[in-house]
């Protein structure tokens, strides 16, 4: 190879796009941290398996979408991620699911700290029947932070794209905003708790297609900031916010009906070529 | 939920794909008996007749943009529906060949041509018209292999067009027999452009069945 030949070559470096995309976080260089590492992980509530032998990684600053047909447990996995499940009392959780290397479900770890650390959002808005602004203070204040409490009440609620909806009336109630902006509130009030992680069941399955796209901006605006899990029934949504897609579905071969992890990968590849055919016959309509 | 009324789309879809080359099938045949046959009124008609593979390839090409529009396909119907987005162009591009050569044989002085010629201008057209065939049916089959075949039937097409030139170039100083020969080089060039496009067919067909988009070879030395 010649001189020119090889200076040509080393401006023109080979990359795979998808295993870089893969490998590297979204504001550059670093490559991606595990927040979650999830080992063969099986819920039951009572005898049959809700979801059986879930292992994935879940990466740092990015979104991660969980998708399925109905009954096929991704619900129930997310709510595994800050030990939701813990309120249901014939749940039961085996296997691992380790949080920046340390057992979540370890005997000295408190759930209420972990959902300070991991917040959630739900498919239906769920404001407190309270002002706009105590909805996000109620958080900090129950963790006792007192401190400049109008700065972090108006930073979350600028960071949920809500703030210029809502600055001349944040003592109104929380119901008088549409369902849209009480969503983002939802969010706000997760936020204003300084998690890591911000995991989101269907968060805009109840909203008209104008909220919805503000939703789906926000995560890509938050994925800066935080770590974002999303279950969500439409698969479009997951296609157009999600760097990596778990396509789940559903086992009936033991009798029962348990949720099974056929396919993690990333969405593009989840999208263009899958390579699981169950996921294929599931994305392109073919299901069933 | 199977999306039915979606499948039946992708199927017209990739009918009408078909019915486009079977046009140009026709367009390639008509073009080369103009060529052989020095007919001029059969040129004309080829001429005429590329409206029809045009007025198909923008059908589906609305086809297209509508199924993109309001089905969102992914995963093989994703790659399917790029790949007819590129073969259409492919069939229509092959077409315009087919008018190059029918307007080159009206340009060119009429030349008696040697046997020579005439049995070039059949190898190559014969080969065009099966690098079609093969390009389509391997496409209606996703047959990666007959696919993969197209390459060594373009070499052949490639040498005949080498060949040919040859043939050219020891022409003498008869301005004529120049321009003639001109004319046919471009002709000659027309048969080899056809056979590229086929085997661009060839690499969509592999990206439907792989996924992966690479050239069957590089074109680029």
């Amino acid at each position: 190879m010649s001189d020119m030949e090889s200076s040509v070559a080393e401006k023109m470096p080979t990359v795979s796009v998808g295993e870089t995309v893969a490998r590297r976080d979204a504001s550059g260089d670093r490559p991606r941290q595990t927040v979650f590492d999830v080992r063969d992980l099986t819920v039951r509530y009572g005898g049959n398996p809700a979801l059986a032998g879930v292992s994935l990684e879940i990466h740092e600053n990015a979104v991660t979408a969980f998708i399925g047909p109905s009954g096929c447990g991704k619900s129930t996995f997310i709510r595994c991620f800050n030990r939701m499940n813990d309120l249901i009392p014939s749940a039961t959780v085996e296997g691992e699911v380790l949080y920046r290397g340390e057992d979540l479900y370890g005997k000295d770890v408190d759930p209420v700290n972990v959902r300070q650390l991991i917040g959630m959002v739900f498919q239906k808005p769920n404001p407190f029947p309270k002002s706009i602004y105590d909805n996000v203070a109620f958080g900090p204040r129950v963790l006792g932070w007192k401190q400049e409490l109008d700065e972090r009440v108006e930073q979350s609620l600028r960071q949920a794209a809500l703030w210029d909806e809502v600055k001349d009336r944040l003592r109104d109630s929380a119901l008088s905003l549409s369902g849209g902006q009480q969503q983002r509130l939802c969010i706000a009030r997760a936020l204003a708790v300084e998690p890591e992680v911000i995991l989101m069941d269907e968060p805009a399955s109840a909203l008209d297609p104008i909220s919805t796209t503000r939703i789906e901006d926000l995560m890509h605006e938050l994925k800066r900031d935080y770590t974002i899990v999303i279950v969500t029934h439409n698969m479009q949504q997951a296609a157009r916010v999600a760097d990596m897609t778990a396509f789940f579905s559903v086992d009936v071969s033991s009798g029962g009906r348990t949720g099974i992890l056929v396919e993690y990968d990333e969405t593009q590849k989840i999208f263009t070529k899958p390579s699981d055919q169950r996921t294929e016959d599931y994305v392109t309509g073919r299901f069933g | 939920m199977a999306r039915v009324t979606f499948q039946e789309e992708l199927e017209q879809l990739e009918a009408s794909l078909h019915e486009e080359g079977t046009l140009v099938l026709r367009s390639l045949s008509g073009a080369l008996n103009a060529l052989v046959n020095q007919d001029e009124e059969l040129a004309d008609e080829v001429i005429e007749f590329d409206d029809e593979v045009d007025s198909r390839y923008f059908a589906i090409e609305e086809g297209i943009e509508s199924l993109l529009a309001r089905q969102t396909p992914v995963a093989s119907d994703l790659r399917f529906v790029l790949a007819v987005l590129h073969v259409n162009l492919h069939l229509e591009r092959i077409a315009d060949y087919c008018v190059t050569i029918a307007k080159l044989v009206k340009l060119a002085p009429p030349v008696a041509p040697e046997r020579l010629f005439v049995d070039a201008f059949g190898e190559m057209g014969a080969r065009a018209e099966e690098m079609i065939r093969v390009a389509l049916d391997s496409f209606a089959t996703r047959n990666l292999e007959q696919a993969e075949s197209l390459v060594q039937l373009d070499e052949l097409i490639d040498r005949a067009n080498r060949r040919f030139v040859q043939h050219v170039l020891s022409f003498g100083r008869d301005p004529t027999l120049r321009e003639w020969g001109l004319r046919m080089l471009l002709v000659s060039r027309c048969f080899e452009r056809i056979g590229d496009h086929a085997v661009d067919i060839g690499e969509r067909t592999a990206y439907i069945a792989t996924g992966e988009f690479r050239e069957f070879t590089d074109a680029s030395h």
